[in-house]
């Protein structure tokens, strides 16, 4: 028995061991939830990075101007599509319950996607912003609504975009060397056949931005199309332009479908694809800038080189931005719009950018995000920026996205990209690497095999917006499901022609 | 166990059941079962006529199946080793060996593939022997999918069958061997007419236990990018932004095919032919294996540890690195991201959450596991074969859909379940309970099948109030089985996912294994900071899971004898 009692105290003294260490290491939050005298309560899928800083920065500044501590009550279910779920829940059940909000005050990131389509379920507040501070906005120095295409922020002054960023490629600099492969400059070059199974792609059905770089890539092939276009015998302008958009269309589709092809995956996880290729396990992949930036900072060596690079896709992409709303209901409103306030002031608007320990900078990290204001891209500030050598508004945008064209096939080029490449995946990449491995010495494939495979007839431009109709019909369940149906009967359909491009690929033919 | 008290404990434990379990399922499932005009099989019908479904089953079910198997072959040898034989450091190598259930979350698949990856350990080790040729490294994780989520769902599973066949190996009666023995029996025929049947409820628990978990499991396959399966499918689907019900109609499928296997292999499997045996008079005289035989054995189950751990290593050189790609060992080392980790306002915290959280869970899972086995075990009640796999659906519903259901539960009727304060801690303790209850619940199954009824018949007789009986003869004698269970039910709680996500909404209230997550959304060393954090806990896991294995060892019916 006696040697049993020690060995109790000696558990229990491991325990203790283990448990003490964290508590040593602990750094006390500067503000906590029990000192504030008010909480400010905010879902955001943002990082731990900067929901630290601007905390912190939001806390000191309201504790100064209002002599106020407040607490801000972090809520984070996780990423996009998680967020969403929950406001939808959250909602949802308030609603039938006749109440008025869902005890959060500000929603802070998620791409305006998430944004536009809360503002139309009317569940976002007006913003106090746009009267307090007309001089951020409009004019020749202001925000100004659209940039390159896309809302900087919602025309009834819902919702306001805090920063910028673009999707591009970030790739692996040995990877590339391994597969001898250059540089990709644009999205065509990732559907090169070398790269199969080497890259790392963003599910577009599961983020409105993802979703948005797959619709940039179609409409740079459109604006090819449209600028190249010469009117055929017999025909008018209009006909030849609606010939360029759909012979665009298509070989948007196609690309998208020989990049697929090449692809591991389709992630719902935005840090997964920049990790990935950092690691040598996907050699190139589309991510957003900052995560680029960030990843190819902690990849630097002493003679300033880093394995992962990321580059604008030429002509291929548009900027957008990442927005802030107040919800409806908020129990803490007056806070939340000073929230945004805040974070369009300069203030809130350099920590985005600017290095650490400077003034008005971050405190802890560098979050290597572009601040929304145009105005504060001047000489002065800019040598504090991280990435002063990107001047987002300077010059002409070599990209302009032109919602008229594909705006309103968002959600069917979604399905159809799900269809032809993500439901049938395996049978897309069995027939690519088919086709691969029966190609001459040239890298020609075989040509019957090859025309089956980029058979993207069934979602044609002028076939896709009759699928956007049936899409938007979906007003009762039966519309729902009769939309399942098709979408069903569509995978079928590509999966047989997969199958059947294998086949001839292995007859040569 | 007279009829009127298992009746009333079945309606208490059913109940609660149901209010806890099936009231929050049903609520998120039921959007798969209705139409315009109400109740509607369309949407199951049409998981039917999608090919991708239908083959995402099938794989999962092969994964299920493969998965177990594999599961077995390395648990059922290595439990009766150590039932048999004693062999040089024996105590600690049967602790060793249960290193997978320390493994955190998302930071453990952060591990296994900074050593599987392309530029990964295992390769830079290979090219450096020569084995690979480093301008065509292998895609481990990329081009075997199946197999490799197979092999890593056995390495992390084994724990459960072997400590679960360990403890059915201890209340074998060794007289029953020896008579076989004695009449001859050949070492094989005895394993296979005598220990084998003898112990089926011990693999049956465990093995029910290993199928449910990796036909529904969907960390390993997400790990791998293998998408075509089932649990997959619903994750993708459930997250899709269109709000379509057919991923919830998928999982109504799922839990039926669970219900169907686990039905149909107890059937097959759990019925002990042989009848219980009472209380071993004896225990089995363990052989103590000396020189090359014993340490040959020795060296089987460090070389499990090894294999097993590989992600545990991972994750320890990731908490140190610096970078780490290319090479054996991180390229340099460092103690900061400690320092940053730990040190994390958010760390301290959740730790004291996750504990609150678990050893509530664990204490309920206790109460509800023993009480719910005693009706299907002892009682003659009707509908306790129903009762007994409808605690198996647990592990059968995605920790997304039961995480969804118990939001809605603390938003509707059951708002006092988190109070006005937000704090969510009866919530998070139910939540816990119910996905860990099958644990308890097969363990104690298990352990009453083995013991026999007449030694609580004898003490009633002999004037032992129901109370006292139990107390005093019945307890003891499931101890070590309701022991094994509560260590697995206690160590999955600690290193939940899903409902953490989703519940801990609050900073103040997260437990551990979110805090691991935020740290992992770090910007530039985020992985590195979250595996400082996921080492502390294997630590501190480890230390709590041994402790309780050399304490409970002592007293709990020599579940664990070293």
């Amino acid at each position: 028995m006696k040697k049993f009692a020690r060995k109790e105290v000696y558990v229990v003294l491991a325990l203790f061991f283990v448990a003490v260490i964290p508590l040593m290491l602990q750094r006390g939050e500067p503000v906590s939830a029990g000192d504030a005298d008010t909480r400010l309560i905010i879902m955001t899928p943002h990082n731990e990075t900067i929901r630290r800083e601007f905390g912190e920065a939001f806390s000191e500044y309201w504790e100064k101007k209002t002599g106020e501590i407040v607490y801000i009550d972090w809520r984070t279910p996780g990423g996009t599509s998680e967020m969403r779920m929950v406001l939808d829940g959250d909602f949802n059940r308030s609603d039938e319950r006749g109440e008025d909000g869902i005890g959060v005050d500000v929603v802070f990131g998620g791409g305006d996607y998430l944004f536009k389509v809360m503002a139309s379920k009317g569940r976002l507040e007006k913003l106090d912003v746009f009267d307090a501070h007309k001089e951020w906005f409009g004019g020749k120095n202001g925000i100004s609504q659209k940039f390159t295409g896309e809302d900087c922020f919602d025309i009834d002054h819902r919702w306001v975009g805090v920063c910028l960023s673009r999707f591009g490629i970030c790739y692996n600099l040995d990877g590339l060397k391994r597969l001898g492969l250059p540089v990709p400059e644009s999205w065509d070059d990732l559907g090169d056949p070398k790269y199969y199974g080497h890259v790392a792609l963003a599910d577009p059905t599961k983020s409105g931005s993802v979703a948005k770089a797959f619709e940039m890539l179609i409409q740079q092939k459109i604006h090819t199309e449209l600028k190249t276009a010469v009117r055929e015998p017999g025909e008018n302008r209009e006909q030849m332009v609606d010939r360029a958009k759909s012979l665009g269309w298509r070989k948007g589709l196609q690309l998208i479908q020989k990049i697929a092809a090449n692809a591991r995956y389709f992630t719902d996880s935005a840090s997964k694809i920049p990790h990935d290729v950092a690691q040598g396990d996907a050699v190139a992949g589309m991510c957003v800038d900052f995560y680029g930036r960030a990843y190819n900072e902690k990849l630097k060596k002493a003679d300033g080189s880093s394995r992962l690079n990321w580059v604008t896709p030429m002509g291929g992409t548009s900027t957008s931005v990442d927005p802030v709303a107040v919800l409806k209901g908020a129990e803490n409103e007056k806070l939340g719009q000073a929230f945004v306030e805040f974070l369009l002031s300069e203030k809130g608007q350099l920590i985005w950018n600017n290095r650490p320990g400077t003034s008005n900078g971050p405190r802890h990290q560098a979050l290597r995000r572009l601040p929304v204001r145009p105005d504060l891209y001047t000489p002065g500030r800019l040598k504090y920026f991280t990435d002063a050598e990107i001047m987002p508004y300077e010059g002409k945008p070599d990209f302009v996205y032109d919602p008229a064209i594909t705006g309103d096939l968002f959600d069917a080029m979604r399905q159809a990209i799900k269809v032809m490449c993500i439901d049938t995946h395996d049978e897309l990449t069995g027939a690519w690497e088919k086709l691969i491995e029966h190609s001459d010495k040239d890298g020609k494939m075989p040509p019957l095999a090859l025309a089956n495979f980029n058979e993207v007839r069934l979602f044609s431009y002028k076939k896709t917006f009759e699928l956007k109709k049936l899409l938007s019909k979906k007003n009762s369940r039966k519309d729902g499901l009769r939309v399942l149906e098709k979408l069903n009967r569509l995978a079928a359909t590509f999966r047989r022609s997969y199958a059947d491009s294998e086949k001839l690929a292995d007859q040569n033919k | 166990m007279s009829n009127r008290k298992a009746t009333i404990i079945t309606v208490i434990v059913t109940l609660f059941f149901g209010v806890f379990f099936l009231y929050p399922v049903i609520d998120i499932l039921k959007v798969a079962f209705t139409g315009d005009e109400g109740f509607t099989w369309d949407y199951v019908l049409t998981v039917f006529a999608n090919p991708n479904y239908l083959q995402g089953l099938w794989n999962a079910f092969l994964l299920g199946v493969t998965s177990t198997v594999v599961t077995f072959l390395i648990a059922l040898p290595l439990a009766l080793a150590a039932y048999r034989w004693v062999f040089p450091g024996k105590k600690w190598l049967t602790i060793l060996i249960l290193a997978p259930l320390v493994l955190p979350p998302f930071i453990g698949a952060v591990g296994v593939k900074h050593i599987l990856g392309v530029e990964g350990a295992l390769n830079a080790f290979l090219i450096d022997l020569g084995m690979m040729n480093s301008a065509a490294p292998t895609d481990w994780l990329g081009k075997s999918k199946f197999w490799g989520v197979v092999m890593m769902n056995a390495l992390h599973l084994y724990p459960i069958l072997f400590m679960n066949v360990l403890a059915a190996l201890n209340k074998l009666d060794p007289a029953m061997e020896q008579a076989a023995q004695n009449l001859g029996a050949s070492p094989w025929k005895r394993f296979r007419k005598i220990t084998l049947p003898l112990c089926m409820p011990g693999i049956f628990a465990g093995g029910a236990v290993v199928f449910i978990w990796s036909f529904t499991e969907l960390g390993v396959p997400l790990v791998f990018d293998y998408t075509r399966v089932a649990p997959v499918q619903i994750y993708d689907g459930i997250k899709d932004l269109t709000g379509n019900p057919t991923p919830y109609a998928l999982v109504s499928v799922m839990l039926v095919i669970s219900l169907v296997v686990f039905a149909m292999s107890k059937l097959l499997l759990g019925k002990n032919n042989l009848g219980t045996s009472p209380r071993p008079q004896a225990r089995y005289a363990q052989k103590t294996l000396t020189g090359f035989q014993g340490w040959l054995l020795s060296s089987i189950f460090v070389m499990v540890f090894v294999i097993a751990a590989v992600p545990h290593f991972g994750v320890i050189f990731l908490s140190v690195a610096g970078d780490w790609y290319g090479t054996i060992f991180p390229e340099s080392m460092t103690l900061s991201h400690y320092g940053e980790g730990l040190g994390h306002p958010v760390v301290v915290g959740s730790i004291k959450n996750s504990l609150v959280y678990s050893l509530g869970a664990t204490f309920l899972n206790v109460i509800m596991g023993v009480a719910i086995a005693w009706v299907i075990v002892r009682s003659k009640i009707w509908g306790r074969n129903l009762i007994d796999a409808l605690m198996m659906l647990p592990l059968a519903v995605p920790g997304l859909v039961l995480a969804f259901g118990y939001r809605a539960l603390s938003d509707g009727s059951f708002g006092w379940l988190v109070g006005a304060s937000g704090d969510p801690v009866f919530l998070l303790i139910l939540a816990y309970a119910m996905r860990r209850l099958p644990f308890v619940v097969r363990a104690a199954v298990a352990g009453l099948q083995q013991s026999d009824p007449v030694l609580e018949e004898a003490a009633m007789t002999m004037g032992a109030s129901p109370k006292r009986t139990f107390t005093r003869i019945g307890l003891p004698l499931i101890g070590s089985s309701v022991a094994a269970g509560a260590i697995l039910a206690f160590a999955f709680a600690m290193l939940e996912v899903s409902d953490s996500l989703i519940l801990a909404q609050q900073t103040e209230h997260f437990p551990i294994t979110k805090a691991i997550y935020a740290l992992l959304g770090m910007l530039g060393n985020g992985h590195e900071v979250a595996a400082a954090l996921g080492v502390w806990a294997m630590a501190f896991l480890g230390v709590a899971i041994a402790g309780a294995y050399i304490l409970i060892g002592r007293k709990g019916g020599g579940m664990f004898r070293f």
